[in-house]
């Protein structure tokens, strides 16, 4: 045969083999591969994120197949950014990527659950009562029933319940409640509004409507930094995280980026291989210490230390050198180191630095008629005359002109440049007194023999004042450079020429405190001092809860801030303070809080400050250790503050420096009664009553139970498995239940009780209904009456913004809620339903008298000026808003809570709305959102209104109503400010002005918010979000006293606990070690250590620990970290079983001995839930506690401070915070791990098998 | 006739309200009128309706809660022992409806297609064999649920050991009775090092690559029928299933 017929034309016969015959194609069956086809075979692909603290709010794809989550990826479609940033994505981390385990795990709140004991009595009440209210009463009155199912509270128990019955129980409680006790005894706890707002809304609106206390969180969490509102008079602002890879010089200080920062973390990665110079600073080999070109390690605790030090550096070699010009304008313009500061002369003759000068110490109030008080004063550098520079708290409210604002000018117009130094122009050189603390604490850090008064030279002017008295004034400029120890040839003592001078604050005086080399310290502040010279600010400094959790954060924070601001930072894109704890950012602000807080229907809410709440009612005050002489400035005089930490706290709730919850010692329902009964203005009713001593506030009288809170509503919280400090008091006292207390209270020491408190025998119990809503069985649902089950975040519509980035995301129901769960939004819309009901003919249409604290950002910020008067000590009249809270009535017509709770009200267009101090009309956006929503039929308070009764109602009325969504309203706002600046800002957002997001625009992709005046950046195409933006570029002043940056805070309180300027505290001593020390002997070593509670890297909070995932990722259970040299002292080896316990109560865990951790310290990451594999404890006898049973909250009075300009009180804005870190606990290997399982434990924590 | 009894015993698995006392007697009457089950089987069975019946309702829905409704060893969704943490799950409750939908039974409930009850349900209108392949698969998760229900002292192991009667023993039944009467919760956690310990990854000198790996499995051979498997793996000793899957 031919090859031409013996070849084959159409077909080969072998199989094609490729590369060098390392490959060949086969033709075995691929039906294998069917099962990875059908995992990606969806009916639909569903946008949604975690509503948890993480400030993640990260874009994810939900995969649903016939009606279930199969899983979940990441998603990258995040609008682009500009050539020359990295994008986004991906964002997300493992945490994220385990969520859909929990939305059909066995851990998952499948019905309403009640505890067995409470349906029993109530079911038992019904039969006999027709009323639900009077069933509830029923029960309350009987001491012996209501304790009884109190102290079965985390003792498990439980039995399903149908909604309508458990809604019934809940309604008739808080009828029953508001009427015997008054609305304010109904609170809600939820936190961190910014990851799914419609659910917190949901709570707090129907809290709201019916007169109930919202609690906070930021501050009680610790996350809040008090020195933010002091320095800018502002929570927190920071930079989105994209503006990390702008940065040339970025400090990651004391916050574990990579860690904690998952999706946000790459812009750090990704700026250091641009050339970013990075510098870590944690005392632990944490996982951010390996991106440092530099790391340093201080000692826990001792931050300040280092940060005065690079201070001290900074500010001899480029201030008093002279060295920038960039930094010389940037701290005139921008800042209050130009403003002149009283000093104050005591009887011994020395000089304190005192309170700022005020226009109305001078002849004719320096020409000022309105707020001289108000008006700080400079000189001006050219023509050497005294100035009343613009910008300053007295222009902001009540001025007819428009001159609010940081334009280089004086309130008559004229140009001005400030001088910072009188060096050159002094009349005199003294000597002025500046504390000095870091000889105190206890003998775990290192005490310095320096003398606790430092007298240093410093230039001073003459001045003679309207009452014809001279005075003595310096800038702040020249008091802090003496403050910092810098020899500038002015001679006298306390000072330092050399850097290895031991003088405080020099880099070698540091190096006894913090153990870090002064050669880095020195080498790291030129480097951070020179960069931002060179880029005019691109010097940037992360930092984080391990920092702001000390007692003296404020110090810790400030002494950072001041390295900022002297180096021109602040503002600047690239530069600045990024503080990220706890996702504070709720960037649709102003929109939301109508409908948050109902202020479409009443106004004012009641919001409550939790720290000091907490740590009232739950009696943490009675074991009360630290005493305020131990924290007071030595150049205060101790006889004027000589009271318990309680007390302060009271005085500052009557002034009117903090909120009060609940809120007189009667119900305020029945004072409305009584004032109308008596023919008078409820306001002058209370203040006659207050003033004659008939009424008190609750907070005098915690122990009395018409003060108790009674109603407790948690939900998106762990409050008893995570936040909670002082676990085991909230379990005694609040709860009535088991408790791991060790320690006495104050009983025999009358010396120390309280004098504005009433010590009488503590009442335990005091909540009659503890509700939590959930989607997994956490600690606080195990403690809870009645446990609701909650949709996840996989199966309702809401939304989420972050502080991280610019967008603001959707969670959408991919699926319907699984078993009887319901979103939070149809949980309390139902309960509001059933309140309605049961409440006609219990409450009608009442009079609510509502105290209201001295707000930030209204004119109340403008309380007493120069000094503390109390009005209660007849140091002053008792004035309602001026010198005691405000007293404002608020008629409620109960019935139709349902109809208001589903409706926007019409107080939306009667009043229009408001943010930070500005106003802007409504009534377009309600018309469209009654297009939009619908509106309601019939007659009533709902009728012809807005319709707001699905989730996805309530997120576009959000959308409608906030600046950073709807761009007509962003105009608006904007004008609103320029009419207080006197300068035109309305070009930052006019490109938008006809633009707006609705909810589904989000579902399609996240978008980026419009530029609103609610923040201090702006989204742009050209500069990345960054705080303080708009101060320098647009010239609107910080919301302090003086419009500017502040360096100094001279308020009474301030100056007695030595912290005008920044110095270092070391940490407090609690005491809980000595009296329990030695007398639990189990046979082994016991060491003591620090106990720090740094955010894990297995969960976030308690969210996750009990994700089977991430236990396998890390040991399955508690740990507590320590040191291989404190575990051979203690003869503990890796993986141990051991208890660490304080008089506060005791802890089982795991020891994980590492290197990573230095002597002296421990770590247990927070929140690790004691559901999860947690034996007994030795000390206690009963299971071991969470992280916070070895804790107990401690107030600083400085916290409380209000009416204050920056210093006054806003929701979640300022405040007293719950420091935890100067804890220490004994350490001790286990000799018995008693697992508490079987009925004879008791408890309901039961180990779970894993 | 099976079905009816195990329709009673799916009624006996679910959450106890006063609808189910008050059938009590119902449902004894189909236990004890015999079925698959032998008399002394029958006898407990009846004996247990007889222990709920001296019960309020409360009790019984306390005990009930405190045993299934909270934690992963007694869990009656049988994906939560079979599959746990795994991504695998979600696929597997969408096969296991098709299941039901080709047998022309649609959910009406907001329960998971994997509650072993509303399984039962299911099988209590088919034909034995496809209640002895179904129940059959699942045998594993019964008899170690079951088992440990018997450590703990509680009476719910009887309806457990009736399923197993119904559908046969698998293999295993007796290690994993052991399993469940060693490793007691005690045991259990004393012993958690070992359990959650991981297993060294081997590559080089395993004869089988992919099983050295954990990973890729032969691949199941295509039979046109839907591929619903309850349990991939028979849970292994020393821990739940969950943990099991090394």
């Amino acid at each position: 045969m031919s090859y031409f017929l013996n070849q084959l034309a159409y077909f080969r016969r072998e199989k094609d083999q490729f590369s060098d015959n390392h490959g060949v194609t086969t033709d075995q069956s691929r039906r294998w591969e069917d099962s990875y086809r059908q995992r990606w075979q969806h009916d639909k692909v569903v946008r949604s994120t975690h509503g948890v603290n993480c400030t993640g709010s990260c874009s994810w794809k939900i995969y649903v197949k016939n009606g279930l989550v199969t899983w979940e990826t990441q998603q990258t479609d995040y609008p682009r950014t500009r050539p020359g940033l990295p994008n986004h994505e991906p964002r997300g981390c493992a945490r994220g990527a385990s969520f859909s385990w929990y939305i059909y795990s066995a851990n998952r709140v499948k019905y309403p659950m009640v505890r067995r004991r409470l349906i029993e009595l109530w079911r038992q009440a019904r039969s006999e009562h027709d009323d639900p209210v009077e069933a509830w009463k029923a029960i309350q009155d009987d001491s012996e029933k209501a304790t009884s199912y109190k102290a079965r509270r985390g003792l498990g128990g439980f039995v399903r319940a149908n909604w309508e019955e458990v809604n019934e129980i809940i309604a008739a409680a808080n009828v029953h409640t508001a009427k015997q006790w008054g609305p304010d005894r109904i609170i809600g706890f939820s936190p961190i509004p910014a990851m799914s707002m419609v659910s917190y809304a949901a709570g707090t609106r129907y809290l709201s409507l019916i007169g109930g206390t919202c609690m906070s969180f930021y501050d009680w969490y610790c996350d809040l930094p008090p020195a933010s509102p002091q320095t800018w008079g502002e929570q927190t602002d920071v930079p989105e995280s994209a503006d990390w890879f702008n940065s040339t010089f970025l400090m990651m200080w004391g916050s574990n980026v990579p860690q904690t920062r998952t999706p946000d973390a790459h812009f750090m990665t990704e700026a250091r291989y641009r050339g970013t110079k990075t510098v870590t600073v944690t005392p632990d080999y944490s996982e951010a210490s390996k991106f440092g070109d530099i790391w340093l390690n201080p000692k826990q605790g001792t931050d300040s230390a280092l940060a005065m030090a690079f201070g001290h550096v900074i500010l001899k070699e480029w201030h008093v050198e002279g060295k920038s010009e960039y930094f010389d304008d940037y701290v005139r313009r921008y800042t209050d180191l130009p403003k002149l500061v009283l000093l104050e002369e005591r009887d011994d003759g020395q000089l304190v630095p005192g309170r700022y000068l005020r226009a109305s110490d001078i002849d004719n109030n320096l020409g000022q008629k309105n707020n001289p008080e108000w008006k700080t004063l400079a000189f001006d550098a050219d023509r050497d005359r005294l100035v009343v520079p613009r910008g300053s708290i007295g222009f902001r409210w009540g001025e007819i002109d428009k001159r609010w604002n940081l334009e280089d000018k004086d309130a008559d117009g004229h140009d001005v440049r400030l001088g910072l130094s009188q060096v050159e122009s002094s009349d005199e050189i003294l000597p002025v007194s500046f504390p000095y603390f870091g000889g105190g604490g206890n003998d775990h850090w290192a005490q310095t023999e320096h003398d606790p008064i430092q007298r240093r030279n410093v230039p001073i002017r003459h001045m003679k004042l309207a009452d014809g008295t001279t005075v003595k004034v310096a800038t702040v400029f020249d008091l802090m450079v003496a403050n910092y120890g810098i020899d500038r040839g002015l001679g006298g003592d306390n000072v330092a020429s050399s850097y290895d001078d031991d003088v405080p604050y020099t880099p070698a005086w540091q190096e006894r405190i913090t153990g870090v080399p002064r050669e880095k310290v020195i080498t790291v502040a030129r480097q951070f001092a020179e960069n931002a010279h060179k880029t005019q600010g691109k010097s940037m400094i992360v930092i984080g809860a391990a920092m702001n959790h000390w007692y003296h954060m404020d110090m810790n924070y400030r002494g950072v801030i001041k390295m900022l601001m002297m180096c021109g930072c602040i503002g600047v894109s690239g530069g600045g303070w990024a503080h990220y704890v706890g996702q504070e950012k709720l960037r649709p602000q102003s929109g939301w809080t109508p409908l948050a807080f109902a202020l479409d229907w009443h106004r004012p809410p009641r919001q409550m400050n939790s720290t000091s709440f907490f740590y009232n009612h739950t009696s943490q005050w009675r074991y009360e250790k630290l005493e305020v002489s131990e924290i007071l400035s030595p150049l205060a005089n101790p006889k004027d503050w000589d009271a318990a930490m309680i007390d302060y706290n009271v005085r500052a709730e009557r002034m009117g420096w903090l909120p009060s919850a609940p809120q007189l010692a009667a119900n305020p329902l029945t004072i409305g009664r009584e004032a109308k009964a008596a023919g008078k203005d409820p306001k002058d009713y209370v203040v006659d009553q207050l003033k004659s001593g008939e009424l008190g506030f609750a907070c005098e009288d915690p122990d009395n139970p018409v003060n108790f809170p009674r109603n407790l509503f948690v939900w998106r919280s762990n409050l008893l498995g995570s936040s909670g400090k002082g676990h085991e008091y909230f379990l005694r006292y609040l709860l009535g239940t088991e408790n791991g207390i060790q320690g006495k209270d104050l009983g025999d020491e009358r010396d120390r009780h309280p004098r504005e408190v009433k010590w009488r025998e503590a009442a335990r119990g005091k909540l009659d209904l503890l509700v939590t809503l959930d989607f997994r069985m956490s600690t606080t649902c195990m403690y809870s009456d009645i446990v609701l089950p909650t949709a996840t975040w996989y199966e309702k519509d809401d939304m989420n913004t972050s502080d991280m980035h610019p967008f603001i995301h959707p969670l959408t129901a991919a699926v319907d809620p699984a078993w009887e769960s319901r979103s939070d939004w149809d949980i309390y819309k139902g309960i509001a339903r059933k309140f309605s009901e049961l409440v006609t003919g219990h409450l009608g249409t009442e009079t609510d008298v509502v105290t209201v604290p001295l707000l930030h950002d209204t004119a109340g910020e403008l309380a007493q000026a120069l000094d503390v008067a109390d009005w209660k000590k007849g140091e002053c009249e008792a004035v309602p808003g001026k010198t005691m809270p405000n007293i404002v009535t608020v008629e409620r017509d109960y019935p139709s809570t349902y109809d208001k709770f589903t409706s926007l009200g019409g107080l939306m267009e009667e009043l229009g709305n408001l943010g930070k101090g500005m106003q802007w009309d409504t009534r377009e956006e309600v018309a469209a959102l009654g297009d939009l929503n619908g509106r309601h039929r019939g007659e009533g308070v709902k009728g012809g209104r807005p319709i707001i009764e699905s989730a996805r109602q309530a997120c576009e009325t959000i959308l409608m109503l906030a600046p950073e969504t709807n761009g007509r309203v962003a105009m608006k706002s904007w004008q609103s400010l320029g009419k207080n600046t006197g300068r035109n800002h309305t070009h930052l957002v006019a490109g938008h002005a006809s633009e707006k997001i609705r909810f589904n625009d989000l579902v399609a992709q996240p978008r980026k918010i419009y530029s609103s005046p609610i923040w201090s950046g702006i989204e742009s195409e050209k500069v990345c979000y960054n705080a303080g933006w708009t101060n320098i570029n647009e010239f609107i002043p910080w919301r302090t006293l003086t419009g500017r940056q502040q360096f100094y805070q001279d308020h009474a309180w301030m100056r007695a606990f030595g912290e005008q300027l920044c110095v270092y505290k070391p940490p407090v001593d609690l005491k809980t070690i000595a009296p329990i020390k030695g007398q639990r002997d189990n046979g082994n070593p016991e060491i003591v250590l620090n106990f720090i509670t740094p955010h894990q890297k297995w969960g976030i909070h308690s969210t996750y620990t009990d994700n089977l995932l991430m236990l396998t990722l890390s040991r399955g259970g508690p740990i507590v970290w320590m040191s291989e040299t404190d575990a051979a002292k203690a003869d503990i080896r890796d993986n141990d079983w051991i208890e660490a316990y304080n008089v506060n109560g005791a802890i089982t865990a795991r020891a994980v001995v590492s290197q990573r951790v230095p002597e002296g310290m421990s770590m247990m990451y927070h929140a690790q839930e004691k559901i999860v594999n947690t034996p007994g404890s030795e000390v206690t006898g009963m299971r071991g506690g969470i992280h916070n049973s070895v804790t107990r909250t401690v107030l600083k009075p400085t916290h409380m401070i209000g009416g204050y300009a920056q210093q006054s009180y806003f929701f979640n804005y300022h405040g007293t915070v719950g420091a935890n870190r100067d804890e220490f606990i004994i350490i001790r290997k286990m000799n018995k791990v008693d697992w508490m399982n079987g009925p004879a434990a008791g408890d309901a924590m039961q180990v779970e098998t894993a | 006739m099976s079905g009816l009894t195990l329709r009673a015993i799916a009624r006996l698995m679910d959450y106890p309200t006063e609808d189910l006392k008050a059938a009590l007697g119902e449902i004894r009457d189909v236990l004890a009128e015999g079925s698959l089950l032998d008399k002394a089987l029958a006898d407990r069975l009846v004996g247990f309706v007889d222990t709920l019946d001296r019960q309020s309702v409360l009790e019984m829905q306390e005990e009930y809660v405190a045993l299934f409704d909270r934690g992963r060893a007694l869990s009656l969704h049988l994906f939560e022992h079979v599959h746990g943490e795994s991504r695998d799950r979600g696929q597997a409750m969408v096969d296991l409806m098709e299941l039901y939908k080709s047998a022309g039974l649609y959910l009406d409930a907001h329960e998971l297609p994997d509650h072993l009850p509303l399984m039962l349900e299911y099988l209590s209108t088919r034909p034995q064999p496809e209640v002895e392949e179904l129940l059959g698969d699942a045998m594993g998760v019964v008899v170690l649920i079951g088992a440990r229900l018997r450590e703990r002292g509680s009476d719910y192991c009887v309806l457990f050991e009736a399923l197993e009667a119904i559908a046969g023993s698998p293999e295993e039944a007796d290690e994993l009775r052991k399993t469940a009467a060693t490793e007691g919760p005690d045991e259990t956690i004393e012993k958690m090092d070992e359990i959650w310990e991981e297993e060294q990854v081997t590559f080089l000198g395993n004869s089988d690559p992919a099983g050295g790996c954990g990973g890729a499995t032969t691949p199941p051979a295509n039979t046109g029928a839907i591929p619903v498997r309850v349990t991939d793996e028979q849970p292994a000793a020393g821990s739940s299933a969950a943990r099991s899957q090394r």
